[in-house]
């Protein structure tokens, strides 16, 4: 059955939506992202304008994280304070995201911003996960354990306007993990993603909090920036659909547990590897779609008068 | 306005051209409106009509025209720096049809002379942007929307797609595709004769989308926030309820 949706104007399978939303909710649960950045560039190969892909995944992004969440603050395993400061710093970054996004939309450059930034993005996370993935795999083989890089924070240590975050067992500037959230919310509002798979190697080794926190604060933080961005890209650019929403949905939050169980019976490091190698074969198709002659080098956009 | 000027200038020479016992010409279509609704995939129109005071088939044409809402026409080229291809030129069509269907009895080229197709705007190549805003030559670009909309399906050219179904009465099918805009569509028929237009019918017909699809639309557009909001609220209380229905025995 074809389903009408009104924001996108066109017509879609309504069990193709279910299904792209079910295979991002099996990767999102079984490597506990949010899936963000697979399910931009699989609507947009659908054939859903960038605009409307970009904006609606993140109400797919809001309801995988707050299920989630949810199960995380049963055992109380989110630091609220954290999530609150780094959520001040993402409402600044959705912000300009949004207007950077509105800009590039009216530059006609929408489709190459969004396209780079993933292949940056998703390039440079696949290879250094891959790396770690392949290493570790192999130092798991010789028996020896593997060492965490250690990254110099001699620098934070002296930054203001320090804070106790309880739950984390911290006592550092707020300027970092505001400046995380800032960054991460921007990139939200561009590219759709909550950002989960940036900022939870970046909470673990830049800001030091315990790994028992951070997948729940990082949850709980993507839950308040998608939340707002929806907001702001319904009311700037009109570009929220909400039946292709909860037809997304709908797919994801089934995907997402089939995707948990499995999980369970594969080791941490072959999860990487898996996930590296997914976030690459994602980079690489953008990247064709960059640099492969079009098939027209023309492009046509409609606007209503 | 293109629209009311080609009106007017039926109105105006058609009469005086061809006073009394001319040749005319009644039409009408299978349905004014179409709604959209949730399982809309497209649906197509049949406009038929009959000659009045027929003067033979020979040297005699009809042609049918469907035009959609005018919009704005953005179409961009796309050039290879530093190996990536970029949007780079870019040209405004102002006030060109979002849809277009012509059908006649024969290719346009053998009805009439190209500057009075261009004058009633039939045949996609005869079509006049009301503004071009431009840096370049505007040609390749207008050539390029076409090839886009005609891709598409909202821009059809069917010569020798009308039926007759006697020596005076004709129809023909006009597909409506899935991707139309809502708005009023016109329906011009044209009767030619040794190359003028003798008589001219326009039919408004709208499409329109209802039902629960129309509400969301105009929510999104009339209240953004809330719909924002909504759209927030419903992305929870899904997620929320998965979470509950789907919580392991601890």
């Amino acid at each position: 059955m074809e389903i009408y949706l009104p924001v996108a104007e066109m017509s879609v399978h309504w069990l193709v939506i279910v299904g792209l939303g079910g295979v991002v909710g099996f990767v999102s649960g079984m490597f506990g992202v949010g899936g963000g950045f697979l399910l931009t560039p699989l609507l947009v190969f659908y054939g859903i304008p960038s605009t409307v892909a970009v904006a609606t995944t993140l109400s797919h992004v809001t309801a995988s994280s707050m299920s989630g969440a949810l199960a995380q603050w049963r055992r109380r395993a989110i630091d609220f304070t954290m999530a609150g400061v780094m959520l001040a710093g993402g409402i600044a970054g959705t912000v300009v995201g949004v207007w950077l996004f509105a800009l590039m939309r009216r530059q006609g450059q929408m489709d190459l911003t969004v396209g780079a930034t993933y292949v940056l993005l998703l390039g440079t996370i696949g290879t250094i996960m891959l790396r770690e993935s392949l290493v570790s795999l192999r130092s798991a083989h010789a028996g020896q354990p593997v060492r965490a890089r250690a990254i110099n924070r001699a620098w934070m240590a002296s930054l203001p306007l320090k804070m106790r975050f309880r739950q984390s067992r911290l006592y550092i500037s707020v300027i970092p993990p505001m400046g995380l959230g800032f960054v991460i919310g921007a990139l939200g509002a561009i590219m759709g993603i909550g950002g989960g798979f940036i900022m939870v190697p970046a909470m673990i080794y830049l800001l030091r909090m315990p790994t028992s926190v951070v997948m729940g604060t990082s949850l709980a933080q993507i839950i308040g920036v998608t939340a707002i961005t929806t907001v702001l890209q319904a009311t700037s650019n009109y570009a929220v659909d909400i039946v292709l929403a909860l037809f997304l949905i709908v797919g994801g939050v089934v995907g997402a547990q089939i995707g948990v169980r499995i999980s369970g019976r594969l080791r941490g490091e072959q999860l990487r590897l898996l996930l590296a190698i997914v976030v690459l074969a994602v980079c690489g198709g953008l990247l064709w779609g960059l640099i492969a002659r079009p098939a027209d080098v023309y492009s046509l956009s409609l606007e209503e008068q | 306005m293109k629209r009311i000027a080609v009106s007017l200038l039926l109105l105006t020479i058609v009469p005086f051209a061809w006073p009394a016992r001319a040749e005319d010409l009644v039409s009408g279509v299978s349905q004014d409106v179409i709604q959209i609704t949730s399982n809309y995939t497209g649906t197509s129109i049949v406009v038929f009509g009959a000659i009045e005071r027929p003067l033979g088939s020979e040297g005699r044409d009809i042609v049918v025209v469907v035009r959609g809402p005018d919009t704005d026409l953005t179409v961009r080229r796309r050039e290879r720096i530093a190996g990536v291809w970029v949007n780079s030129d870019a040209a405004r069509l102002v006030g060109m049809p979002s849809y277009y269907y012509m059908a006649s009895t024969r290719p346009l080229e053998a009805i009439a002379a190209p500057a009075d197709l261009t004058r009633y705007g039939i045949g996609e190549q005869h079509l006049v942007p009301q503004q071009i805003v431009s840096h370049h030559d505007p040609r390749p670009f207008q050539k390029a929307a076409i090839r886009h909309l005609e891709r598409l399906n909202l821009y059809t050219e069917a010569p020798g797609s009308i039926d007759f179904l006697s020596e005076t009465l004709f129809r023909t099918r006009v597909p409506v595709p899935a991707g139309v805009t809502r708005g009023q569509y016109n329906v011009e028929v044209y009767l030619f004769r040794g190359g003028q237009v003798v008589s001219a019918q326009s039919t408004p017909l709208f499409i329109d989308q209802t039902g629960l699809e129309r509400r969301l639309f105009n929510f999104a557009r009339d209240a953004p926030f809330w719909y924002g909001l909504a759209a927030v609220a419903m992305s929870i209380l899904l997620g929320w309820i998965s979470s509950v229905l789907f919580r392991r025995p601890a």
